[in-house]
């Protein structure tokens, strides 16, 4: 059979292997990724909070290491929410800022977190944290609305 | 009508309606689940951290730093337990814990 194949390798079909390496699989599509941006950039804009998405392993201590992304995320932690999904250890932790948790209470994020988790559960990745997302803006409305 | 005319009308032409619509439906969705995560998998992809748009929110006066590593929109994310080294900050009162609450689940 292979002998066969060679015989038609005639200079104008390349049947070789290609040499260079293809690129590791992305976890995410570009449309995933348009719309895993569009969620965050909404759901931050509506809120005026800073929402941050990681996705990757969390360690055996998954709440500390949220909490220490969390520590280091980006300009001003207090006012900043991260969404820590691990899908390797089937782990969502949801960490809010000190003045972000008076918008969004611990209720309102283990309200998303289980609708997430139910989405998880079965293989939707994207639908869930686009979901998640959105009902954590909702829950923590518009800055405006709020006097601190 | 003729034997053949009638089956080229009732047989032939909804055959080619419904093979049109079956090639619409079924072709487009081809290889789309390269991607797709199954619970219970490993998951073998790097850390990634995304982040919203500078302009989007973060308290209307954000002064987004690009030139800290790791927090690009789709950059890649910092390592377990490595964070941006700010010098001169608050770094060496040991880490600030800055979580107030949250919540957490499992599937």
């Amino acid at each position: 059979m292979a002998q066969e194949l060679d015989s038609y390798v005639d200079g104008q079909h390349d049947t070789r292997e290609p040499i260079v390496e293809e690129p590791a699989p992305q976890p995410f599509s570009y449309l995933d990724l348009a719309r895993l941006d569009e969620a965050l950039t909404m759901s931050s804009r509506e809120t005026g909070l800073w929402i941050t998405l990681y996705v990757g392993d969390l360690g055996s201590d998954t709440r500390g290491t949220a909490e220490s992304l969390h520590a280091g995320s980006g300009n001003d932690p207090s006012h900043s929410v991260l969404v820590a999904v691990s899908p390797g250890q089937r782990v969502l932790e949801i960490v809010t800022g000190s003045a972000a948790a008076r918008r969004l209470p611990d209720r309102a994020c283990a309200l998303a977190v289980l609708s997430m988790t139910g989405r998880f559960g079965s293989g939707d990745l994207v639908g869930a944290i686009v979901n998640g997302l959105r009902q954590l803006s909702d829950a923590a409305g518009h800055p405006s609305a709020h006097r601190h | 009508m003729p034997v053949i005319e009638t089956v080229l009308i009732y047989g032939v032409i909804p055959l080619a309606v419904f093979l049109v619509f079956a090639v619409l439906t079924l072709l487009p969705g081809r290889g789309r689940d390269k991607t797709n995560y199954r619970p219970g998998q490993p998951w073998e992809h790097e850390a990634v951290w995304y982040e919203p748009h500078p302009a989007a929110g973060g308290h209307g006066d954000v002064e987004v730093d690009h030139g800290r590593p790791g927090l690009g929109a789709t950059a890649a994310a910092l390592a377990i337990g490595e964070h941006p080294h700010e010098p001169g900050s608050a770094d060496d009162l040991g880490p600030r814990r800055t979580a107030a609450g949250g919540a957490r689940g499992t599937w």
